[in-house]
């Protein structure tokens, strides 16, 4: 069974397809990067498979279920564009609170290991409106990593971070993927992205261009997908 | 129950952001006491024509310093995204929107129950001589418009012009809560216990917060994922 | 004369309502199918219904100006006219500040379920709160009144129907340049 499963997807803007019959999958345990010129619609895609908004035709399933259901949600780990931390509260607070929404056993300590693991642990007690911009992004990794998801969904993670953000979260998905997780990132940062990735899809125009595994061709030359595939 | 324990997250989630900041809190509070200034300026009524418009005066000043209070409820969590990570997390949209109601009840009746002595001194009146009535007045009605305040926040969340929006839904929608529950105010304020005349405003409060209440939690699934 | 004209449009009160019953069954369709035929539906049958509350109130402002010599008086049916009126105004002001079609429609279409629940409460405050103020007696209708009640009722049900249609049209319509539009933008 595919870890995330895209089937015959439509996405409609009142009548505008935003996205018209999307059908792709990603095996457990690979990574998929998804492509595409800005709004090809892979925000929208991704936003749909996490479960933000509902497609109109069409359905998601992630390891056979509902992204909407409340323990499908407890595999999800999405990260955004925005860092989802709150600015009034403490680095550990704000784990501490993601933490009991998950149901963690024991939200405290899994929040100072992630900490510990991205590099927060000295400012743990800092609010996040005092925080720098890399370690802002460092602790929305680790909100996003906090409850072990087994499927992880990025857009556009490589954007915004700093070089010791990008780092930080090249090894942890690097360690995810060798644990059997499963990631389904969209990218402009080529580069970052095929280094990682297994397999490839390509969004023009809201319709799916190619998708198929990440050859070493494409992680050699980036735009050797754009212009096999897609419009130049 | 797993569900009350998320619920309560949320809620304490909010009272802390909020006490930390104090920011909606201290317009609210200074919004209110501003109105009940300006309105002693603007009448100066004999102490039984104040208590006739008790309760219309305290229920405006409560609606308005709420909505104040209310539309902060989900916009405080946009900067960052906030919003995006409590909708994927694994609680019921039902839960969220719990939570944050039962933060914004508490805050909401904190600034109510501060401006009541201000009332007080301002107009010279004795407003505890029925205080467990009022008391059960001012629960119920300030539910109303915690409910109807909190989904319309969540529904304008996304709107540019929500500062207009929110009022313009939740105060017109509020009328029969409203009506109720100044009718009830009066007649506490001027010394009247709940009696057979008054008893269905009393009702009115309960069933429109029994119903909006009900409605709001099945359709706050809808309002946030679409 | 003046009569049979407040009347007329004072009657469309009610078909308001059946506007109102309309938008509400569209709306709850709409947010179980997601067929945006519904949302149309339910827009047109609200701006009907907004369209017949504004006459009948216009109606009943200058009745009560050549009958009482007051622009407005307290009647019941009027004030709660004007309180259903300002809630389906609401409506119509929603619909109007969210640009995103599925987000304008599903968020209406909740606002139309709150606005049908809340209607009958508040017109049964609005009755209460005059019978405890002494108001003075409402207008009744005048003498005849069945006969032409229903007669008027019927036109403006057919009336009321009619614009539904046309409205229902133009924001088929409206939905089908918007999509173009996009579609245009994204090339």
């Amino acid at each position: 069974m595919s870890a995330v499963a895209v089937e015959g997807v439509w996405k409609f803007y009142g009548d505008y397809p935003a996205l018209r019959d999307i059908r792709l999958d990603a095996a457990p345990g690979s990574c998929l990067a998804l492509i595409g010129r800005n709004g090809a619609g892979k925000t929208t895609l991704l936003r749909i498979v996490a479960g933000f908004s509902r497609a109109q035709r069409g359905k998601i399933e992630i390891h056979g279920n509902d992204p909407r259901d409340t323990e499908t949600r407890r595999q999800l780990g999405f990260l955004g564009h925005g860092i989802a931390v709150y600015d009034e509260l403490s680095a550990l607070e704000n784990l501490i609170l993601y933490g009991k929404l998950y149901g963690l056993p024991d939200p405290r300590k899994s929040a100072l290991e992630w900490l510990e693991r991205t590099g927060l642990e000295r400012v743990r007690n800092g609010l996040v409106r005092e925080f720098s911009r890399g370690m802002r992004q460092r602790l929305a990794v680790a909100r996003a990593f906090l409850h072990e998801p087994g499927v992880l969904l990025l857009d556009e993670p490589f954007t915004a971070l700093d070089d010791r953000a990008i780092a930080v979260l090249q090894r942890l998905l690097r360690e995810a993927l060798a644990a059997g997780k499963t990631i389904v990132m969209s990218t402009h940062q080529l580069r970052e992205a095929l280094e990682l990735a297994t397999h490839v899809a390509l969004l023009s125009r809201g319709q799916l261009a190619f998708h198929g595994q990440c050859t070493p061709e494409m992680a050699a030359d980036p735009g050797y997908i754009y212009a096999r595939y897609g419009e130049a | 129950m797993r569900f009350f324990r998320q619920v309560a997250v949320v809620a304490f989630k909010d009272l802390r952001a909020e006490l930390r900041t104090k920011e909606a809190i201290n317009a609210s509070l200074a919004f209110s006491i501003v109105i009940l200034l300006l309105f002693s300026f603007a009448f100066d009524p004999s102490e039984d024509t104040m208590r006739e418009i008790s309760g219309g005066l305290l229920w405006i000043v409560f609606a308005f310093a709420g909505t104040l209070m209310l539309n902060r409820s989900f916009a405080r969590e946009l900067p960052n995204d906030c919003l995006d990570a409590l909708i994927a997390a694994p609680l019921p949209a039902s839960a969220l929107f719990l939570g944050k109601c039962l933060a914004n009840y508490a805050l909401v009746l904190a600034v109510e129950l501060v401006s009541l002595p201000v009332f007080g001194i301002f107009y010279n009146v004795h407003w505890a001589r029925q205080f467990p009535e009022l008391l059960l007045v001012l629960l119920l009605g300030t539910w109303a418009l915690t409910i109807i305040g909190t989904i319309f926040s969540a529904l304008t969340v996304n709107i540019k012009l929500r500062e207009v929006m929110l009022p313009m839904l939740t105060y017109p929608i509020l009328i029969p809560a409203l009506m109720s529950a100044m009718q009830l105010t009066t007649a506490l304020v001027s010394g009247t216990p709940i009696g057979a005349d008054n008893v269905d405003s009393l009702k009115m409060l309960i069933g429109f917060d029994i119903v909006f209440t009900a409605v709001s939690l099945v359709l706050v699934e809808t309002v946030l994922v679409g | 004369m003046r009569d049979a004209l407040f009347s007329f449009f004072g009657s469309g009160a009610p078909v308001a309502m059946a506007a109102a019953v309309v938008a509400l069954v569209a709306s709850v369709v709409f947010l179980r199918t997601r067929n945006f035929l519904y949302d149309a539906l339910a827009l047109a049958a609200t701006k009907t219904g907004f369209a017949l509350l504004a006459a009948a109130l216009a109606a009943g402002v200058l009745r009560s100006r050549t009958a009482a010599g007051v622009w407005w008086v307290w009647d019941t049916r009027l004030t709660a006219a004007l309180v259903c009126g300002l809630i389906y105004a609401a409506y119509l002001m929603l619909r109007r500040a969210i640009e995103e079609p599925t987000e304008r429609a599903t968020s209406a279409a909740v606002v139309s379920v709150l606005a049908f629940l809340d209607a009958p409460l508040a017109a049964i405050a609005i009755a209460w709160w005059r019978a405890r103020r002494t108001l003075p007696p409402e207008g009744g209708p005048p003498p005849g009144w069945g006969t032409l009640a229903s007669g008027n009722a019927l036109a403006m049900l057919l009336a009321g129907a009619a614009l539904t249609v046309i409205l229902l049209r133009r924001e088929e319509r409206r939905r089908a340049q918007d999509a173009e539009r996009r579609a245009a933008l994204t090339l």
